[in-house]
C-alpha cells in the first residue's frame, strides 16, 4: 500500500484554493499570511494534535515550465499542498487534527474549494480524502516508532549520556545504586513535548550558498 | 516562510512529463518498493528522514466543484518532497555522486532533465523546479536520521539493560554495564539542550 | 587529462616546501597602477613549481589576493563579480556559516583582519634566519620603489626546535603533515591512503580539478571559475586562519583525564587526534607507537577503517578520522572525494616543552593555510559538517576534540571494548583547545593570470 511504510503513513493533499478576483487579498494569501504567522514549535497545530512526524503546508502556485521544447501549460486553481508523516490509521490521524485544532484547520483550509469546516469531523475526513493524492513511493529512515516513542528515545540518549560521563569511574556498588535512581527518575519523567528542543545551533546552515 | 526547520531541509519539486512515461516511471516504484537491496544506497545515505515521490495523473487534480475550474493539462506531474538533514548543495552532492543511476531511473522521465552527472547541471535544473514551502513542522527539529536511529538503539539497549541487570551483585552489574556502555558508546551524540538535567 | 606546466603554477600549490622559516607578509594596495607596477616587479620572483633538481632554494616567494586586493587593481568588474560567492565575501562574513562563533568570532580576531585592508599575502619561506631577512628586505624594496603598496603586518613563523633539531611538530606535541592529497598529474612523493580510494581497496590520485582550477574535477566538470579562462586556470584558491592554541588548558586537561583513563595519557591523546604523538595512526597501531611503521611511506597513511566501524581503535569522532574518513561512510569514499583539502601550515611562537611552564596567554599557535579548488566544497563544508558538527560521524552535534569551537561545553567520546586498557570513556566539558584569531580567503594566481594583473590586460570574454 503506497501510502504507508511500516507505521508511518504518508499523506499527501492537494486542496484547491478558492479562485475569487473579489477577494483583497487573494485567497492564497491569506493562506500564506496565515502560514507565516503560525508558529513552528510545541504551539504548532501539529505539536498539539496527535501523531505528526514531519509535515509541510506549501501554496502551489502553479506548475512548471521548464523551457522548449517542453509546452507551457498553467494550472486553472492554486493548490495548497498539506505533506504529512504521521503515525498509523488515516482517519484517527484525522480525526485527531479536527476535534484538536479546529479553528486552524478552518483558518488555513476556510480558503479552500469545497471545506465543510472541522466541526463535522466526519464531513472534514470525506473532504481531505477526496482531495487525498496517492503517494507513489514512499520512504521512511525510521518506519517502526511513533512519534512518543521517538520523543522518549531521544530523551533517553541524552540522559543516557549524561549518566555515563558523570558516572565515570564510579566504584560498583555506587554505581548499581545511581542507576537505580536515574531508570526512576527516566521512567517518571514525561516525554519532552513534541516540536520543541530547537536549540539555537551557532552555524546558520541548511542554505544554497554553502 | 522557511524550508528549514532545525536539522532538516523539506525540499518540494514539481516536475512535468509526456503521460506515456509515466507508466514507466510507476513501473520503476514498483520494483524499487518490492526488491529490498536496491533501496539500500538509499538507507545508507542515511540523511533523509522521509521522501516521497507523488504522480499525478494531469486528469486526477482534486475537482470538487463549487466554482472550481477544471484543469486541462497535457503533463503528468512528478511531485517529489523530501526531508533530509545538511544543506541543499550537500545533498545534490551526494545524490549525485553515489546514487546518480537510480536518479536517472526517476527523473529522466521527465522533460528536460539533463542527467544527475555532472552535477552542475542537475543543481541548475532541480533549482528552477524546486518551490518554497511555506510552514515546516517537525516533532524532533534537533534529531536527524541519524540521531533518530542512534536515540532507538540506546533506548532498546537501556530496557535490555535494565531487566538484565536486576537483582545482580555489584560486581556482575559493572561487568553488564560495561558491555551496556559498550553497546551505546557510538550512539551518544549530543543533539541538544536536555530540558530535564539528568 | 592533460599534462600540467609547472612553471605556470605557483610551487606552494603543488607542494610543501618544508623549508623551516615562514614570514607571510599582508599588503595593502591603494594605487591599481602602483600595484601593477610592483606586481611587475615581483613576477620574476614568484617561485613557480618547476622541480628544484639541484638543492632547494634559500628561499621561496609567493603571492594571493583578497577579492578586495583583487579589486583594487581595478580588474573589470564581470571579473571580480565571476568569482565564487564566498570568495567575495571574505571569510569574516562567513563566520556563520564556518562556526566562528563565541570564542572564535571575529570580535577576538587580532586587528589586522578587522579592517578588511589585507589585500594580498605574499607568502616567504626560507632555509635560515639570514636568508629570510634578505628575501624580505628585497621585497621591502620593491614596494619602496614602486610604492605599489603597505605592509599592514606580518606573521613570522617557523618549525619548532627540540634539541636543536627542526621537527615537523606542533605546539600540542603531535607529528604533523600526513595525508596531503595527491592529485593526477602533481609530481611528488606520493604514498598509499593519500589519494581516492578505487573499487578495488587500491589508492588512485584524486582529480587535478580538486586543487587546480582549469581540470576536471572529481564530479567530471569543470569547476567553477572566474572568467575569462585564461586567468583562472592553473590558479587555486587558498584559506588563511590563525590559529591560536591554548597549549597550558590542553596539557592540563590533558593530564586530568589521562590519569582517570586506564589506557595512559598518551594513548588518550593518540585516541583524540587519531595518531600517536609521533604520527603513527592509531588504526594500525592500537596500542602503541611504532617508529618503524611512522617511517614507512608505504605504511604511515595506508589504512581505511573498514574494519573499526565502531571506532574501537580510532574513535569515531578522533580528528583524522573526521577530516580524512576514507571509507567510513561507505559507498567506497565516493562521498568524501570531493571534500579534500591540501593543508600547508608553520607553527608560530616559542615552543615550550612539556612539563615547563606554560601559558594560554602567550602568542603561539600555528598559521594554518588550506587549498583547494573550491573553498566553499571543501575547507567550508570541513569545517562546518564535520570539525564542528557531528551528523555524517553519526555524533550528533558532537565537534572535533582538538578543534571543534566547543565553548566549555564539548563532549569527546572514545569507544572502547572490553580490553581494561581500551575502556569506553568519556571526555566532558571540552573548552576551545584551539581559537582563531583571523585570516580569510585569498586566490593564488597562476604564473600566467599574475603577468595579466601586472600589465592590466584582463578582459572577461
Amino acid at each position: 500500500m503506497a501510502n504507508q511504510s511500516g507505521s508511518v503513513y504518508g499523506l499527501t493533499i492537494l486542496s484547491p484554493i478558492i479562485d475569487d478576483q473579489k477577494a483583497v487579498p487573494s485567497h492564497d494569501l491569506q493562506i500564506r499570511k496565515y502560514l507565516a504567522e503560525l508558529p513552528v514549535g510545541v504551539d504548532s497545530p501539529f505539536a498539539l494534535a496527535p501523531g505528526t512526524h514531519l509535515a509541510r503546508l506549501v501554496v502551489m502556485d502553479d506548475v512548471i515550465y521548464v523551457g522548449m521544447p517542453a509546452c507551457e501549460e498553467h494550472l486553472k486553481s492554486k493548490y495548497l499542498v498539506f505533506e504529512s508523516n504521521c503515525d498509523g490509521d488515516l482517519e484517527s490521524y484525522l480525526a485527531g487534527l479536527a476535534k484538536t485544532v479546529p479553528h486552524h484547520l478552518d483558518a488555513i483550509w476556510g480558503h479552500c474549494v469545497g471545506y465543510p469546516g472541522a466541526r463535522d469531523v466526519d464531513a472534514f475526513i470525506g473532504y481531505m480524502k477526496a482531495c487525498q493524492i496517492e503517494t507513489t513511493f514512499y520512504f521512511a529512515a525510521v518506519n517502526d516508532k511513533s512519534v512518543l516513542q521517538t520523543l522518549r528515545a531521544l530523551q533517553t540518549q541524552r540522559a543516557v549520556a549524561d549518566f555515563i560521563s558523570e558516572h565515570q569511574g564510579h566504584d560498583p556498588a555506587h554505581l548499581q545504586q545511581e542507576f537505580t535512581g536515574f531508570m526512576q527518575k527516566l521512567d517518571s519523567t514525561p516525554a519532552p513535548r513534541p516540536g520543541a528542543g530547537n536549540i539555537e545551533r551557532d552555524i546558520k546552515t541548511g542554505g544554497r550558498n554553502e | 516562510m522557511s524550508n528549514i526547520n532545525g536539522k532538516v531541509y523539506a525540499m518540494n519539486a514539481i516536475t512535468p512529463m509526456k503521460p506515456w512515461k509515466t507508466w514507466i516511471l510507476r513501473g520503476f516504484f514498483l520494483v524499487l518498493g518490492a526488491v529490498k537491496p536496491l533501496q539500500a544506497d538509499l538507507i545508507n545515505l542515511s540523511f533523509i528522514e522521509f521522501a516521497r515521490w507523488v504522480i499525478i495523473p494531469r486528469r486526477k487534480l482534486p475537482f470538487l466543484g463549487d466554482g472550481q475550474k477544471p484543469e486541462d493539462l497535457q503533463y503528468d506531474y512528478l511531485l517529489f518532497f523530501s526531508n533530509f538533514n545538511g544543506t541543499w548543495n550537500q545533498y545534490i552532492d551526494a545524490f549525485s555522486a553515489v546514487l546518480s543511476k537510480g536518479l536517472n531511473a526517476i527523473w529522466r522521465w521527465s522533460e528536460k532533465f539533463p542527467g544527475s552527472v555532472p552535477v552542475t547541471p542537475f543543481k541548475e535544473y532541480i533549482a528552477r523546479l524546486q518551490f518554497d514551502t511555506d510552514y515546516y513542522y517537525t516533532a524532533y527539529p534537533q534529531a536527524t536520521a541519524n540521531d533518530l536511529k542512534s536515540a532507538h538503539t540506546v533506548q532498546s539497549a537501556l530496557e535490555s539493560f535494565a531487566k538484565k541487570s536486576e537483582g545482580l551483585g555489584p560486581q556482575q552489574f559493572r561487568d553488564e554495564y560495561l558491555r551496556f556502555v559498550i553497546e551505546v558508546q557510538a550512539h551518544l551524540g549530543e543533539t541538544g539542550e536536555a530540558p530535564v538535567v539528568f | 587529462m592533460s599534462k600540467l606546466n609547472p612553471t605556470d603554477i605557483q610551487g606552494f600549490a603543488l607542494r610543501g616546501y618544508n623549508l623551516p622559516l615562514a614570514r607571510y607578509v599582508f599588503l595593502h594596495m591603494s594605487s591599481a597602477d602602483r600595484a601593477r607596477k610592483l606586481t611587475g616587479r615581483l613576477l620574476g620572483k614568484i617561485t613557480t613549481g618547476q622541480r628544484w633538481d639541484k638543492a632547494k632554494p634559500q628561499s621561496t616567494l609567493n603571492i594571493a589576493f583578497t577579492h578586495k586586493g583583487l579589486a583594487s587593481f581595478e580588474l573589470p568588474d564581470a571579473t571580480l563579480l565571476s568569482f565564487p560567492v564566498e570568495f567575495q565575501q571574505g571569510m569574516k562574513d562567513r563566520g556563520g556559516i564556518l562556526g566562528d562563533t563565541g570564542l572564535n568570532s571575529f570580535e577576538h580576531w587580532d586587528e589586522i583582519w578587522l579592517s578588511g585592508r589585507v589585500h594580498a599575502w605574499v607568502g616567504i619561506h626560507a632555509q635560515s634566519p639570514s636568508a629570510l631577512a634578505d628575501c624580505y628586505a628585497d621585497l621591502l624594496q620593491q614596494i619602496q620603489e614602486t610604492e605599489g603598496a603597505e605592509v599592514v603586518g606580518y606573521q613570522d613563523a617557523s618549525a619548532i626546535k627540540i634539541n636543536g633539531d627542526f621537527t615537523p611538530k606542533e605546539h600540542f606535541g603531535f607529528t604533523d603533515g600526513f595525508g596531503n592529497p595527491d592529485y593526477l598529474g602533481v609530481e611528488r612523493r606520493s604514498q598509499p591512503g593519500q589519494g581516492k580510494l578505487t573499487p578495488e581497496g587500491a589508492w588512485a590520485p584524486l582529480a587535478t580539478g580538486e586543487l587546480l582550477l582549469g581540470y576536471a574535477d572529481e564530479a567530471g566538470e569543470l569547476p567553477v571559475a572566474p572568467i575569462p579562462h585564461i586567468f583562472a586556470a592553473n590558479g587555486t584558491f587558498m584559506v588563511y586562519r590563525k590559529l591560536h592554541q591554548n597549549v597550558a588548558t590542553f596539557r592540563q586537561r590533558l593530564d586530568e583525564w589521562g590519569a582517570a583513563y586506564s589506557g595512559g595519557k598518551e594513548k588518550l591523546a593518540a585516541k583524540m587526534v587519531g595518531r600517536w604523538r609521533d604520527g603513527t595512526p592509531i588504526e594500525l597501531a592500537p596500542d602503541r607507537q611504532d617508529p618503524v611503521l611512522v617511517q614507512d611511506p608505504q605504511r604511515n597513511t595506508n589504512f581505511t577503517y573498514g574494519s573499526d566501524a565502531g571506532g574501537t581503535k580510532c574513535p569515531m569522532g578522533s580528528h583524522v578520522r573526521r577530516v580524512h574518513p576514507r571509507d567510513a561512510f561507505g559507498f567506497n569514499g565516493r562521498l568524501i572525494n570531493r571534500r579534500r583539502i591540501t593543508r600547508r601550515g608553520m607553527p608560530y611562537g616559542t615552543y615550550v616543552p612539556e612539563g615547563e611552564p606554560v601559558s594560554d596567554q602567550d602568542d603561539r599557535g600555528v598559521a594554518f593555510m588550506v587549498l583547494n579548488a573550491s573553498i566553499s566544497r571543501q575547507f567550508e563544508f570541513v569545517q562546518q559538517q564535520w570539525i564542528d558538527y557531528g551528523n555524517d560521524q553519526k555524533l550528533g552535534n558532537d565537534k572535533d576534540p582538538l578543534m571543534g569551537n566547543h565553548g566549555g561545553r564539548g563532549r569527546f567520546v572514545v569507544q572502547g571494548d572490553e580490553d581494561p586498557a581500551n575502556p569506553p570513556f568519556i571526555c566532558s566539558k571540552l573548552p576551545n583547545f584551539v581559537e582563531l584569531r583571523g585570516g580569510d580567503y585569498f586566490f593564488l594566481p597562476s604564473i600566467t593570470a599574475l603577468g595579466m594583473i601586472a600589465l592590466g590586460i584582463v578582459d572577461p570574454r
